[in-house]
């Protein structure tokens, strides 16, 4: 079975009496393992079927199961629990905490998984070292480099262990020798068997995923293996 | 998400904005500090005025005080006497249920010693023994006047404690007994000198040596009294013969009785009641006033203090809450990405709404907090500028009434910041600047 079916999912936003139709009709499954890019300029609803993917939205029509539960419906406590548990985020401009030092961010989804304190510690220190940032723990984001941040965010989304990755432009703010190396990570992940979806514009970045999904103004254009 | 982690969470968000936080706790604190102190001070009110009235004769005593007859006998007021030693005589006679009956004359005269010295004004009080009984009188030394005073109408006087120390400031009370005064220039025996009456804080700041002359003393008029027999005063100071024979002549200043047993209370007053009817030939120009009307009266006056506190409290109180409501919303408006990243890596909507109402609640805690230290210093401050008697009574109640109010004002003033933080959408969230 698919770790994701996306069967004529649609997505419409209303504004005002007028509806904009972001999504229409996509079919897709990705299976455990994938190194997926999905690749679009902007507005053509990559970033709208990133959000549905990443369970912080819902479709207005269609069927989206993620590791095997239906989600079109789902409650808000079970698209957070979802969040929490089966799925990662890494985004372009971070997302981190700045009051919080850097075990404490990347401890923040065990939070709200309910572990204890002291395995929390340790698993935000494993988390840490694992993206080679063990002797930063007690620093806060200002006082670290893009690229420490964009690691930091890597280490959050992987703390608890998720089956999947997702990463939306994740080199955006980056420059290029320092987003090489966080794309040698995720290779790396991939290479270690996580799933992991990567959301760019760019298509020498999706060059590195084994498989491409194009879409253009709300619909899948084009798939294609580089 | 567990109540812990939300409170280190809420701590740290406070401690990042401290003086904000003190700014939206200023109402908490006036509100709580401000309870705490009335309740106190009018505890004091309430425990000084419970001794003071044990200490004045307890429940038992009942006066007699006179009151315009009303409207439908002001006809026949006049038939009336009045308080007359007939009055108390009636009572002694008939009724079973008063064990004491003390009527009183007095007035306002020069005392001085038979050596000279500079005479100073007391009260003169003529009464009957049953007055110490029921004034709960003490000896320092010798003896109370006895009924063969009464009878005899004898030169004999026991005097308060206050008298004694100023005619003779460098004798103990047992060395004074014995000796001549001179009221109105006419020569009396010391027979008897009071105990000091004080209350507690007075022995206290005696003892201590401080300075109590600016405050009011409730027993100062039972220590500067000057008591004769009730018939000497009347052939002294009065008419010269005593008409045995028409009692009802002779006008009283104060009568005071005592019922012998506080389970007939009721029916003791009714008694009396009815015999006083007889001898005011059924003028209502009497009432009994007991130590229970009087206590209901401070009470109700306490309760009326109690009532314009408690609604102050609650004023500050509610400002407190719509600073802290206030507050919250300024953060929440701060944090909305802060809000978006943690709905991102897994909170639920009510972790969200929890954090957010822990906090408000944190903050009206602490402002509770400072409001107890504050209240200590405000009592304080009313201790110094008041001239009350009455030590305030700090109690656990009142201190748990105004936390309590202080975090329901908390938890009321969080709740709409929180359900409006938990609403909010992570999508917009996470791309807010």
């Amino acid at each position: 079975m698919s770790l994701i079916h996306l069967e004529g999912l649609s997505k419409v936003y209303r504004v005002g009496d007028q509806e904009i139709k972001a999504l229409s009709d996509i079919n897709l499954r990705i299976e455990e393992g994938e190194f997926l890019s999905i690749i679009g300029s902007s507005g053509s609803g990559k970033s709208t079927l990133m959000h549905l993917l990443g369970c912080l939205d819902t479709p207005t029509t269609g069927r989206m199961e993620i590791c095997g539960k239906d989600l079109a419906k789902a409650t808000g406590d079970e698209l957070a629990r979802v969040r929490n548990r089966e799925i990662g985020f890494v985004f372009q401009s971070f997302n981190l905490l700045p009051k919080l030092d850097v075990i404490s961010n990347i401890a923040l989804p065990l939070i709200y998984a309910g572990v204890p304190h002291a395995q929390r510690l340790a698993r935000a220190k494993q988390a840490a070292v694992d993206v080679g940032l063990g002797d930063r723990l007690a620093n806060r984001p200002p006082q670290l480099s893009g690229g420490q941040c964009q690691r930091v965010a890597i280490a959050r989304a992987l703390v608890n262990n998720p089956r999947i990755l997702f990463a939306d432009e994740p080199t955006g703010n980056l420059d290029s020798a320092t987003g090489r190396i966080i794309l040698e990570i995720f290779d790396s992940l991939h290479a270690a068997g996580k799933t992991v979806v990567l959301v760019t514009h760019d298509p020498s970045i999706a060059a590195r995923s084994r498989r491409i999904i194009e879409i253009q103004d709300g619909s899948i254009t084009r798939e294609y293996a580089p | 998400m567990n109540l812990f982690i939300a409170i280190s969470i809420g701590l740290r968000e406070i401690s990042a904005h401290k003086f904000r936080t003190a700014l939206s706790m200023l109402g908490i604190v006036l509100g709580v500090s401000s309870l705490v102190a009335t309740m106190a001070l009018t505890g004091g009110i309430e425990e000084g005025s419970r001794k003071f009235m044990q200490q004045m004769g307890g429940l038992e005593s009942v006066s007699v005080v006179s009151r315009e007859p009303s409207s439908s006998d002001f006809d026949f007021a006049n038939l009336s006497p009045g308080r007359t030693l007939l009055d108390a005589e009636a009572i002694r006679r008939s009724a079973n249920f008063i064990s004491h009956v003390s009527p009183e004359i007095s007035f306002s005269t020069a005392v001085a010693t038979d050596g000279g010295g500079n005479p100073e004004r007391y009260s003169i009080r003529g009464i009957y023994p049953d007055h110490f009984v029921i004034g709960m009188h003490e000896l320092a030394a010798g003896r109370y006047l006895t009924p063969l005073d009464i009878e005899r109408g004898t030169r004999c006087a026991v005097v308060g404690d206050s008298v004694a120390r100023y005619l003779w400031p460098n004798t103990t009370p047992e060395k004074a007994i014995g000796n001549t005064i001179l009221i109105d220039s006419s020569p009396f025996t010391v027979v008897g000198i009071l105990s000091l009456y004080q209350m507690e804080s007075h022995a206290r700041a005696r003892k201590s040596g401080k300075s109590f002359s600016r405050r009011w003393d409730p027993f100062r008029q039972k220590n500067e009294t000057v008591l004769i027999p009730f018939t000497t005063m009347f052939y002294e100071f009065r008419s010269g013969a005593f008409p045995l024979d028409s009692l009802e002549t002779i006008k009283l200043e104060t009568l005071t009785i005592r019922v012998g047993d506080l389970d007939f209370f009721r029916p003791a007053l009714d008694e009396v009641r009815s015999i006083l009817n007889t001898t005011h030939r059924g003028v209502d120009d009497f009432d009994l006033e007991t130590r229970q009307d009087w206590f209901d009266r401070i009470e109700a006056s306490v309760r009326a203090t109690r009532l314009s506190g408690a609604l102050i409290s609650a004023i500050s109180l509610l400002v407190g809450g719509i600073g802290i409501m206030n507050i919250m919303l300024a953060s929440i408006s701060e944090r909305v990405r802060e809000i978006g990243i943690r709905l991102a890596v897994g909170a639920r909507q009510r972790d969200i709404f929890w954090q957010i109402l822990i906090e408000s609640i944190l903050v009206s805690f602490l402002g509770s907090l400072l409001g107890i230290f504050a209240s200590l210093g405000l009592i304080e401050i009313l201790k110094a500028i008041s001239p009350t008697e009455n030590v305030p009574v700090l109690s656990a109640d009142a201190i748990l009434l105004a936390v309590g109010f202080a975090l329901f004002a908390g938890l009321f003033s969080g709740l709409y910041p929180a359900a409006k933080a938990s609403n909010i959408d992570p999508i917009t969230a996470l791309r807010y600047e």
